[in-house]
């Protein structure tokens, strides 16, 4: 009988699932600099902004990053006068409690800084996040491959300081305990100066949530001079205390993205995937329904009876039972088949 | 869609058909593959030069230079011609599909003809076109209205179309089709049997409304036949010049939308003057084709069809 369909047993496929990695770097001169602004997205509601990789109001535009900042209730900063000092408490309970959730109480908890809630410590109670887009970080940023460097310079001596953070021991040690997935904590781990460092390498200074792509860094970062920590130019000009009590969100978000230096991570997709082998025995597939495999009836690529038939592989269908084509698979080049020849293909489909 | 990279190694381009995704996205268990064929619809086999002056080795060098396109996502726009398994190894000839436009179904010789200077089957939409067109070679009357007066039909035989092996030789078993595929357009029309006057219901139409027909021998009697003509030569009874295996003959029974809706023939056709017996008539037209394909030995014949209607 012939036949054109070959049934797949159970033992011709398989489950696997593999990551795959890609590398994002963002320059510093995309955030603040090369489109003018142009590429940055404000709100009326004035709670976050948003970050295009090129002017938003193009179609081309990919959106990488939002950028909010925010502070306890407990912060020393929080003050009913402040400008959106509502707003950024809100910004900050709504981060918390989605990052960190709640203590027995019900109450929200604080960022802690090293990420061992349970014994207390240090909170970091103000915090500028950065909520990286899906589009780019896919479904998880890699553990340990999240760098950020900051200008943290005096304003008077403008960014000739720097600071690189990074999640260093995320790749071999990370924290289970929030209720958005597993997050590291971030550390200093260069400092750059021409005066005496606020920072000492080994500092944590931050967290990052690898599954909800957000960074939470705490506000301190840019305070390594007291007086004049961020800003590049009036009225952005004035130490992380004043901005975060005296200027909106907007605008702090705008003095961050004048001191980032540059930011990269390594993105994870988690591929689903299934393996068909197909399987084609020396005695199958060695004839064609392809219209110029004949001459009349005649095969004509065979002379005489004696010789071997054979054909030659493009294309491999996968079917369901009731015959619909599923999916295809397309070879780079032909293959030939012939009585003589037994071939193997290995079909994986992501999912 | 792009050709493959073919200068370094054998790669594997892969994709989900749009069926595919439907069905995945249904969630209801019907994306399930159970089965695979091989295709080489890329590959033209006249490029087997066996002449070639440089040796056995140089017969199948423009057809390994062939460059593959990237899969295509349709599921009817791919994996048109496939391998077949038979495991004899000694068979020169394979059988095809012919239009058999020579056997007189009904009173009329010419009831299976197409229409002579177009090469199609004309298919009316309404009774006008009808009363005006149908007595004419290779008309169908679509509306079924006028079968029993109309004789009209689409025949295919299947066989070894070849004067080397005489005609009234039996066909091998192995290459005998035993089951047919017809799929046509579902939205301009459906299938009906040569006798009766109703159309017959598809198994199933796919996501790109293409209704697919199973008829199977020894089933589907009015469908399906085997051709019993092993006296007469090729033209007389069938279009098959060697060994005859089974034929399968239907009519096809316009869609209620293009009886009666001009929308598809202004979407999808045009008009034209066709000189009728009772001289030139404005018609619309849809050209379309209906697939045949043997299910068991994989080859297939694509049958030109026009839809007709008055303008």
């Amino acid at each position: 009988m012939a036949t054109t369909y070959k049934n797949l047993l159970n033992s011709d496929f398989t489950s696997n699932k593999t990551l795959l990695h890609e590398s994002i770097p963002i320059t510093g001169t995309i955030v603040s600099g090369t489109y003018a602004e142009n590429n940055i997205k404000n709100f009326s509601h004035g709670m976050f902004q948003s970050v295009y990789d090129y002017p938003y109001l193009s179609s081309s535009a990919n959106h990488i990053f939002d950028i909010t900042v925010g502070y306890s209730n407990e912060s020393n900063l929080s003050s009913s006068t402040n400008v959106q000092n509502k707003q950024k408490i809100n910004i900050y309970n709504e981060m918390s409690q989605l990052l960190v959730g709640y203590d027995i109480t019900g109450s929200i908890q604080q960022f802690d800084e090293d990420g061992d809630i349970a014994a207390g410590g240090t909170k970091i109670q103000e915090a500028i996040f950065v909520n990286m887009a899906r589009l780019l970080t896919k479904d998880e940023v890699k553990k340990g491959s999240f760098i950020f460097k900051a200008q943290t310079g005096s304003v008077n001596s403008l960014p000739t300081d720097t600071l690189t953070i990074n999640d260093a021991s995320g790749s071999n040690g990370y924290k289970v305990n929030s209720p958005a997935g597993e997050y590291g904590v971030l550390y200093v781990s260069a400092v750059e100066t021409v005066s005496d460092p606020w920072w000492d390498v080994g500092d944590p200074c931050g967290l990052i949530y690898y599954q909800a792509g957000i960074a939470v860094l705490t506000a301190s970062v840019f305070q390594n001079f007291g007086t004049y920590g961020v800003g590049v130019s009036n009225p952005l000009v004035g130490s992380m205390n004043a901005f975060l009590t005296g200027t909106a969100i907007s605008g702090n978000c705008e003095a961050f993205r004048n001191r980032f230096n540059n930011l990269a991570y390594n993105n994870t997709t988690e591929l689903n995937s299934t393996i068909y082998f197909c399987r084609a025995n020396h005695n199958e597939f060695n004839y064609s329904t392809n219209p110029t495999y004949l001459s009349g009836s005649k095969i004509v690529v065979k002379n005489n009876t004696q010789e071997n038939p054979l054909s030659y592989i493009t294309s491999i269908g996968l079917y369901s039972a009731d015959n619909e084509l599923l999916a295809v698979a397309k070879l780079s080049e032909p293959i030939k088949k012939d009585p003589t020849t037994e071939l193997t293909f290995r079909v994986r489909l992501d999912y | 869609m792009a050709f493959l990279d073919n200068s370094g190694d054998i790669i594997l381009d892969a994709v989900l058909t749009d069926t595919g995704r439907y069905r995945l996205s249904k969630g209801d268990g019907t994306f399930k593959i159970a089965k695979f064929a091989l295709g080489d619809e890329e590959i033209n086999y006249g490029n087997y030069n066996t002449g070639s002056a440089s040796g056995s080795a140089y017969y199948d060098l423009d057809i390994l230079q062939t460059p593959i396109l990237e899969a295509f996502t349709n599921n009817a726009s791919t994996m048109k011609t496939q391998l077949i398994s038979i495991p004899r190894t000694d068979l020169l000839f394979l059988p095809v599909l012919r239009i058999n436009n020579v056997f007189p179904e009904g009173s009329t010789s010419g009831d299976t003809a197409l229409v002579a200077s177009y090469n199609s089957y004309f298919v009316t939409c309404n009774d006008a076109t009808t009363t005006s067109t149908v007595s004419m070679v290779g008309v169908q009357d679509g509306t079924l209205a006028t079968v029993s007066s109309n004789g009209s039909i689409i025949m295919v035989d299947q066989g070894l179309d070849t004067t080397q092996i005489p005609y009234s030789f039996n066909i091998d078993q192995q290459l005998k089709e035993t089951q047919y595929i017809v799929q046509i357009d579902s939205r301009l029309g459906q299938l009906a049997n040569t006798n009766g006057n109703t159309g017959k219901n598809p198994s199933f139409v796919d996501d790109d409304s293409i209704a697919f027909y199973y008829f199977s021998l020894n089933t589907d009697n009015s469908y399906v036949s085997d051709i019993t003509d092993t006296t007469n030569p090729e033209g007389v009874n069938s279009t098959i010049a060697g060994p005859r295996g089974t034929r399968i003959k239907f009519r096809i029974k316009a869609s209620a939308e293009l009886m009666t809706s001009d929308y598809l023939f202004t979407k999808l056709g045009g008009t034209f003057t066709f000189i009728a017996e009772g001289g030139p008539v404005s018609e619309k037209y849809i050209d379309t084709f209906v697939r045949v394909t043997g299910a068991t030995t994989g080859y297939s014949i694509d049958l030109p069809v026009r839809f007709i209607k008055n303008a």
